[in-house]
């Protein structure tokens, strides 16, 4: 009860700071990077029930996400948007039948027609809806596959949706590379991420402690015994991808009516690597961590843009310098707390070596003409997350948060980490076999049945 | 299921698959009036060095594979450094001897440093021997003239293999024994690091790769009243890849190495407790792997005559995919996979033109249905996890 209350304080308090945010100035660039965290984030924990909770690798889900986006887009765009399709790809069919807003007035529902907020809604559950049909078309086939040939279908398959918007067949849907534009939807507010984030972290959280959860986390433990136990591998299977896509297509949805703008280019396996970097980074299996991840990913892609700007190029060379240096330190100081003998290992002094040398490049030609021309890092944001990533596989598998969740107990309830008194009395009760006689006689048992 | 089961039903399967293609084949040019002899030639030729390049990346993926079972997403990019390698070869040279000299300091270094721990060079006479041949042969080569291809070719997989093993090094070897999507994972990060570390270093354009040679320029040659139209590398690439891949078979065969190498791919554990140093071979398959993917990649530069830093993706993901149609982990079913891969592209294309936009679509629906009905693929074994 006082976690229930604790939680609805926490979710009023953010509603009542996001306001307060929407009413201040200057404020657009962090509420548009807000509003990215939980598009991704609603991605990101989608992309976790397959990969972190069902213990899966699935390499497909940008595909999901765009057909989430296309189908969104379509069904939103106005009339005065549609017109200019007539000269380009888009089909007359196409253009005048996916039109949501006709559907609705044919059903004489005008009422849901004339506000564009509900029709957002029933436009992101039907985007969601076909991405899930298709997940269940993907995953069906390809879930009779394990580990890397699994990736790679499903990796596939995702290449497949991405390249198809540009086939000459489908452009009649898609307009082709050109894309769609002027998409209408949240209308810029940052009110629709959010309280689909907040329905997404309420449903997959009652997911993953549900019989569902359970059953998904026992496949990804040990797929036989999952079996043994009565969970139906298939069926679950299925369920996790056809829920992990319906909320990628919700994403997909929403993301096209962010950037207002939807083509073959949004959505490409940069995504899914995006994602991956993100759940990887907050730990697979944990929502909490998905969240997490998204966070830190979006807050370098927002505000990265600094490794992009242009510089003079001693300031490349200067930072590799470090670099290369601060690396050299790094090892020696690892391998010191490690106690490993010796200390500086002799490849590593070629990390030293080239630091030193980038150094006094540095130093002693700073006024010439290509040290003080101006360069620039394209793609140095891209460049870090992929280190990220690399670096997280190798020293921290785990992520930021391993598999546990956020909880209320973790902050105000007893530790459990450390045993009480109690506990720690009856642990030297059963430790000891002069106060339990009974102790040595059950072992000497279990020897015996084993 | 016995050994004898599985090679008749493969045989049986590709013998069907061979059918169906012939089949259609024939259907085809009968229902095709302009589809003269001279145009199966040209379309052969085509197919052959597109087969034979395929066939060359789909080794480095296959050989990774089989010995520590990692779908090395970053091949596609060392098949693109391995062009850029060359292309810098041919347009800086000749250099200033500075900065030749120090372009060999530090890649014959480098060199040397891999070589010799490839290869077991302990003896000091020897490594002294392989170090003047290196650094002498580098300088030279840089410092006094243009390089032509052949050299460039050369330098740059010598230079890529180089850049395999660091790459495995750095990447690969921290996670040995890691769970396979972990190792996954990580590939596909150190995928799209070398894709924008390629953006940043050798710039996001598109460059011409004008391989100024005999091999591009246009030759022909009748058949009856048809003319045939090729250029020189259309002979040269599968004659290039008919050597390489004789002396790979001749290494993996006949010497200690390779006879380590099989062992390896066996079972990894074991040839280790028999003194095979399994760290060395699996550093010396990314080593032979980027050599392959570097040939590759110098010559598809020549034939389509461009390079940019996203090349990989696409020839690496039909490399891959001919990797599995020849049955992943297997030497010739990668060549028979490349091969058949480039003649499908090449055929298909040709037949139905209406299908080239669905050229790259038609790679992975290829590569999909492989694994799902057959993920051993046309030659190789089953490889499907076991309890």
């Amino acid at each position: 009860m006082r976690n229930h209350l604790l939680t609805l304080a926490t979710v009023g308090l953010v509603t009542l700071g996001l306001y307060l945010l929407t009413q201040m100035d200057g404020t657009s660039g962090l509420l548009s990077a807000l509003r990215l965290i939980f598009i991704w984030g609603i991605a990101a924990i989608s992309l976790n029930l397959i990969n972190g909770q069902l213990g899966i690798l699935s390499l497909g889900h940008h595909g999901f996400m765009l057909v989430g986006g296309y189908v969104t887009a379509l069904l939103m765009l106005p009339e005065k948007e549609r017109r200019p399709f007539r000269t380009r790809l888009l089909s007359d069919w196409a253009r005048d039948n996916l039109d949501l807003d006709k559907w609705l007035r044919g059903l004489g529902l005008d009422f849901i027609a004339n506000s564009i907020d509900l029709k957002f809604i029933i436009a992101l559950f039907i985007a969601g809806l076909a991405a899930a049909l298709l997940g269940v078309l993907v995953g069906a086939p390809s879930l009779r596959l394990k580990g890397d040939y699994l990736a790679i279908v499903t990796f596939g398959f995702g290449e497949i949706i991405r390249l198809l918007p540009n086939a000459p067949e489908v452009a009649a849907f898609t307009n082709g590379p050109l894309g769609i534009k002027g998409i209408p939807g949240d209308a810029g507010t940052i009110w629709w991420t959010f309280f689909a984030f907040l329905f997404v972290l309420w449903f997959f959280t009652r997911l993953k402690f549900s019989s569902y959860g359970r059953a998904f986390e026992g496949i990804r433990e040990d797929e036989i015994a999952a079996e043994a136990m009565g969970v139906n591998l298939a069926y679950h299977k299925v369920l996790a991808f056809t829920i992990s896509a319906f909320f990628a297509g919700v994403a997909g949805g929403l993301y096209a009516s962010y950037l207002q703008s939807v083509d073959t280019q949004t959505f490409n396996f940069f995504v899914t690597f995006f994602l991956l970097v993100a759940i990887s980074l907050g730990g697979l299996g944990s929502i909490t961590g998905a969240v997490i991840g998204t966070a830190v990913v979006v807050l370098v892609r927002n505000y990265g843009g600094f490794l992009e700007q242009p510089y003079p190029a001693w300031v490349g060379y200067l930072s590799g310098a470090l670099l290369m240096l601060g690396a050299f330190a790094f090892s020696a100081y690892i391998r010191k707390t490690r106690r490993l003998r010796p200390v500086i290992e002799t490849k590593h002094y070629i990390f030293g070596a080239i630091g030193l040398a980038l150094l006094l490049v540095t130093v002693f030609f700073r006024n010439e003409p290509w040290m003080t021309q101006t360069v620039q890092f394209f793609g140095m944001r891209k460049i870090l997350l992929a280190v990220i990533l690399i670096l997280i596989m190798i020293y921290r598998r785990e992520g930021v948060m391993g598999r546990a969740e956020f909880s209320w107990k973790l902050i105000f309830g007893p530790r459990e980490d450390i045993p009480s008194e109690e506990q720690r009395k009856q642990d030297a009760w059963l430790s000891n076999p002069e106060l339990n006689p009974g102790a040595s006689e059950t072992k000497e048992d279990d020897d015996a049945s084993a | 299921m016995t050994a004898s089961k599985l090679a008749s039903r493969s045989t049986l399967f590709s013998l069907f698959a061979g059918l169906l293609f012939v089949a259609l084949l024939g259907w085809r040019i009968a229902s095709m009036p302009d589809y003269t002899f001279a145009r199966i030639v040209q379309d052969f030729l085509n197919a052959l060095t597109l087969g034979s390049l395929y066939a060359l990346i789909a080794l480095g993926y296959t050989m990774v594979y089989g010995i520590i079972r990692l779908i090395n997403f970053a091949h596609g990019e060392i098949f693109m450094l391995g062009s850029y390698f060359a292309f810098y070869a041919m347009t800086l040279t000749p250099m200033h001897w500075g900065l030749a000299l120090l372009t060999t300091v530090l890649l014959g270094g480098t060199v040397l440093l891999v070589l010799r721990s490839l290869f077991n060079l302990e003896e000091p006479k020897r490594t002294f021997l392989l170090a003047l041949l290196i650094f002498g042969g580098t300088f030279f080569l840089l410092a006094f003239r243009h390089l032509g291809w052949i050299e460039a070719l050369l330098l740059s997989m010598l230079a890529t293999g180089v850049a395999g093993v660091l790459l495995e090094a750095v990447a690969y070897r921290p996670l040995r024994g890691a769970p396979r999507e972990s190792m996954l994972i990580t590939a596909i990060a150190a995928s799209f690091f070398l894709q924008n570390m390629g953006q940043l270093l050798f710039g996001p354009r598109v460059r011409g790769f004008n391989a100024e040679t005999v091999l591009n320029q246009p030759r022909s040659f009748a058949i009856g009243e048809e003319t045939v139209y090729f250029t020189g590398i259309l002979i040269v690439v599968p004659a290039v890849t008919a050597v390489l891949l004789f002396v790979l078979n001749l290494f993996v065969t006949r010497t200690r190495l390779g006879k380590a190498m099989r062992a390896t791919a066996q079972d990894a554990e074991v040839a280790q407790m028999m003194g095979v140093n399994v760290n060395q071979v699996i550093a010396l398959t990314f080593f032979i792997g980027s050599i392959l993917a570097a040939a590759a990649g110098v010559m598809y530069s020549i034939r389509f005559g461009q390079i940019h830093p996203l090349m990989g993706l696409m020839p690496g993901i039909k490399a891959f995919t001919a990797a599995v149609i020849g049955g992943i982990g297997s030497l010739p079913g990668a060549v028979l996979g490349g091969l058949l891969l480039g003649f499908i592209e090449i055929y298909v294309v040709s037949f139905f033109p209406t299908l080239s936009a669905y050229k790259d679509v038609f790679a992975f629906v290829l590569l999909i249905l492989i694994l799902l009905f057959r993920p051993s693929g046309l030659v190789g074994e089953d490889l499907t996890e076991k309890v």
